[in-house]
């Protein structure tokens, strides 16, 4: 039973440039769903048409049952962190949660009590004096979303929570919302164009490209078995071969017969493989071989990473730091037909 | 950089600073510091004069409505202004500098048209029959105040989108998330960011409008005077010297005050930040 | 974001009166009859033509141009050593400094033109147009060192290290690497500077005498004795002057560079 749904969402930019097209999506209650993909795929302006930022030329939002498509800002009762925070440099942190309650007016004691509540749960406590400046990037990460939560809100936006921090105080905040979010059982929308950050954190991901959601799926199906080449690459995929379907097989355009677990019913397809995945052929082998000369080797720690010149093009290959293979030799590359996977082209 | 070779640099700016204007300053204000029989008897002299006094008081009625009415129109505005695409920001940035480099002589002038007994507020009363004979505009309070806010409002205007340009769209949103409405979010957010503009604007229309010269002397008349125009005609007119230097002192210590008094009021909201207690 | 209809309509009343007066001028200099109406009857030119024909206009439009000029120059020449001192070296009370550089805005421009005829003129015997251009210096000098400071202020001063560590002397390099990089802060200031100093009326108040008296204070003389359209057409030439000089500034310098 969908709690939030998106129902073919347009969105226009000047009249003109069409942003968001035809968009569907729905979210269980209690779910966090990212929203995943290239700047300028329409991820920030699905959280803005949630928000009430933006109100879509066609299309229904609805929550709980309820269309809230047309319902302003302030009476939407959502908490949003923004990429900037956007906190009130002139109010302390205190004043800062305190904002929306009083907005709401409540009592000085209530408000009280659960911005001192929210504070808690968030590790702010011994912040309560200090003013948005004097604070570190994690600290106000933290305000903004103790500020987003503490008005009980029936939905929580993330727009890019997480991009100005650094590397490492981004795992701890990754973590922390996630904490924070099943602790309260809030239903939550976070954009990111980060996949590791966005895998890491969802029960569910939506990727998108160019005003639309390309796929929908848990975060391992995505990772394993991507639908389409757009999702296959942002996610890490980086070796493509185009396949044609001949009976059982399918064949590569120089001729090369490969066989594919879960074949789908197209006809012209695209062939996908991550490098740590290709295997280097024994002899005999002669269903889904690649042959091609070793160009660059790089060192990555672990393995050591080929560049291989195939007939299908550059093929990227990951192979265990044991087993090196020198510049300019020749490989015969094995794509293993339980990882090589299809994809729409 | 050596000590030397930054003394050289700012010295001759001081120099000619020291001879255009400190020294001629202290030689024609120390003066009226002991004029009668006790030490400032001459400023004593001029708050007890019921004339002097009306002048005095008069021009500090101009400047605070002055200063009110350009802050309630202009920042409003200059949020408008900030929150145009860029396009229309410079469009309109544009019309609101024009006047200000447009001469105060020429903008005086305009209101003598529209306010004069001849001029069109007055015809169009006349023409609709809502009077039978002009109704006296022009050489009021009334037409030095509004010749001093169209003079002003440009500046105020500019002052403040300047800061408002800098608030970013996110905190009128975050504001609207959290249930404000857009009135309640400009009140506690965008009007408390940008009081720093606000109180700068108010300082420059304030003593702006304290010290004018043309606007009062072409829209106020002879029997309207304001102390810019006072110090003239007591000099000019009347050789009254002294008098014009006793003047002059009041101006820039009502102008220091006023600054200063600005600033800490913009001290103190500053960091109260807020009205939680 | 979704406009509020109010504030639009607030906004629009406050460009109208804003603007107006100025269209109203506009009109009338173009009316026939001596007496200045609104809206005109008859189209004419011939007060344009009186604004050229006038002697004391054209005079006092020089001497104006002559004085903001030099008063200007001046200005930049003496304020940009000043502003560069104050922005670069560590020199104690610089915040001082700079308030004395500053000082001439907090006196009245009358009082400044009062002290300064009081001062030069009767007690030094000095010339009124020097006493004028003085009285003007201190209209030009916090310009320029406002603008020409805020642009040093915001100039990567390692660059000019970088040019000693090639071998520039610091003259040099104040020359080859500083004032290139402030420039659009020095034709800000320029125009800010000569617009504001063409344009004063209370400083040239006092200073003017025999053959010295400015454009402004000109005009303003005219329109106490006479009540014709010459001041509307007068009015309308300097506001031509006004948009042209705007147009090269948003083309070179960005229009927000007069908001200063």
């Amino acid at each position: 039973m969908a709690f939030m749904t998106l129902q073919d969402i347009d969105v226009r930019y000047d009249k003109k440039k069409q942003i968001l097209k035809g968009l569907n999506l729905e979210v269980k209650e209690g779910e966090l769903v990212s929203l995943l993909g290239p700047s300028g795929c329409g991820k920030t302006t699905t959280l803005r048409v949630v928000a009430g930022f933006i109100e879509p030329e066609n299309g229904v939002f609805a929550l709980d049952g309820e269309d809230l498509t047309k319902v302003p800002v302030h009476k939407r009762n959502f908490g949003i962190v923004f990429q900037s925070y956007a906190l009130f440099p002139h109010l302390s942190v205190y004043d800062n949660v305190a904002f929306g309650l009083k907005m709401r007016k409540l009592s000085k004691a209530e408000v009280d009590k659960k911005v001192k509540n929210i504070l808690e749960i968030c590790g702010l406590t011994e912040f309560s004096v200090r003013f948005p400046q004097q604070m570190s990037g994690g600290q106000r990460q933290r305000v903004a979303l103790a500020r987003a939560l503490v008005i009980e809100p029936k939905l929580l936006l993330l727009d890019e929570p997480l991009s100005n921090l650094d590397a490492k105080l981004r795992i701890n905040m990754r973590v922390e919302i996630k904490r924070i979010q099943k602790q309260l059982g809030i239903t939550t929308l976070f954009v990111t164009h980060d996949q590791e950050e966005c895998f890491s954190i969802s029960d569910k991901v939506a990727v998108m490209n160019q005003g639309v959601i390309e796929q929908f799926d848990t975060p391992e199906t995505i990772y394993h078995r991507p639908k389409t080449e757009f999702v296959a690459r942002f996610i890490g995929f980086e070796n493509f071969l185009p396949l044609n379907k001949h009976g059982d097989v399918y064949k590569s355009e120089a001729g090369a017969v490969f066989t594919v677990e879960g074949a789908s019913g197209e006809d012209s397809l695209m062939g996908t493989i991550r490098p740590e995945d290709i295997r280097v052929a024994e002899e005999g082998q002669t269903k889904n071989i690649l042959t091609g000369t070793i160009g660059v080797r790089t060192f990555l720690g672990k393995t050591y990473q080929y560049e291989v010149e195939t007939e299908a093009g550059k093929f990227l290959v990951n192979r265990p730091a044991d087993e090196s293979y020198e510049e300019g030799s020749t490989l015969r590359l094995y794509l293993p037909e339980t990882k090589l996977i299809l994809v729409k082209r | 950089m050596k000590k030397s070779s930054a003394f050289i640099m700012v010295v001759p700016g001081l120099v000619i600073l020291a001879i255009c204007l400190f020294l001629p300053l202290l030689r024609v204000l120390v003066p009226t510091f002991y004029t009668g029989d006790y030490l400032f008897s001459a400023y004593a002299d001029f708050f007890k004069d019921s004339y002097y006094l009306k002048i005095f008081v008069r021009t500090v009625k101009v400047a605070v409505i002055t200063t009110i009415v350009c802050m309630a129109a202009g920042v409003p505005t200059a949020y408008f202004i900030s929150r145009c695409d860029k396009k229309w920001r410079g469009i309109l940035l544009s019309v609101s500098i024009f006047p200000m480099m447009t001469n105060s002589v020429i903008r005086s002038f305009a209101w003598i048209n529209i306010l004069g007994s001849n001029g069109i507020v007055n015809r169009f009363l006349m023409m609709s029959g809502l009077v039978d004979k002009p109704v006296k505009l022009l050489y009021t309070d009334f037409a030095i105040i509004i010749g001093s806010v169209y003079l002003f409002l440009p500046l105020m205007i500019v002052t403040v989108a300047g800061v408002m340009e800098n608030i970013g769209d996110d905190m009128m949103e975050a504001a609207l998330s959290l249930g404000a409405d857009r009135l309640k979010a400009f009140m506690k957010v965008i009007f408390p960011m940008s009081l720093p503009g606000i109180i700068v604007g108010g300082i420059l229309v304030f003593t702006g409008t304290l010290t004018a010269y043309t606007t009062p002397q072409l829209l106020g008349g002879n029997k309207n005077m304001v102390l810019a125009t006072f110090i003239y005609q007591r000099a000019m007119s009347v050789g009254d010297w002294n008098g014009a230097a006793v003047i002059s002192l009041i101006m820039i210590v009502v102008t220091l005050a006023v600054i200063k008094g600005f600033n800490a009021l913009a001290a103190r909201l500053d960091k109260r930040g807020g009205d939680h207690a | 974001m979704r406009k509020n209809k109010l504030l639009t309509a607030f906004a629009i009343l406050v460009f109208v009166f804003m603007i107006a007066p100025l269209i109203i001028i506009t009109v009338t200099a173009f009316g026939e009859g001596s007496a200045i109406t609104f809206p005109i009857k008859t189209f004419s030119v011939k007060w344009f033509v009186n604004v050229f024909a006038l002697k004391s206009f054209r005079i006092s439009f020089v001497t104006s141009l002559e004085i903001a000029l030099l008063a200007t120059v001046i200005a930049l020449l003496v304020g940009i050593p000043a502003a560069y001192a104050l922005a670069r070296s560590g020199m104690k009370g610089r915040g001082f400094l700079k308030s004395v550089f500053l000082s001439p805005t907090i006196v009245p421009g009358i009082v400044i033109g009062f002290v300064l005829y009081q001062f030069l003129v009767l007690t030094l015997k000095i010339p009124v147009f020097v006493g004028l251009l003085a009285g003007h210096f201190m209209v030009t000098l916090p310009y320029v060192i406002r603008v020409v400071g805020s642009s040093l202020d915001q100039f990567d001063f390692s660059v000019e290290e970088a040019a000693w560590s090639l071998g520039c002397t610091k003259t040099g390099a104040f020359f080859r690497v500083v004032l290139p990089n402030i420039t659009s802060g020095i034709s800000a200031a320029f125009m800010l500077a000569f617009i504001n100093s063409f344009n004063n009326i209370p400083v040239s108040m006092f200073l003017s005498g025999p053959g010295v008296s400015t454009f402004p204070a000109t005009l303003m003389n005219y329109i106490e004795y006479n009540y014709d359209p010459t001041v509307s057409a007068v009015s309308v030439v300097l506001m031509a002057v006004t948009v042209l000089l705007m147009v090269i500034v948003d083309k070179t310098l960005g229009v927000a560079a007069l908001a200063k």
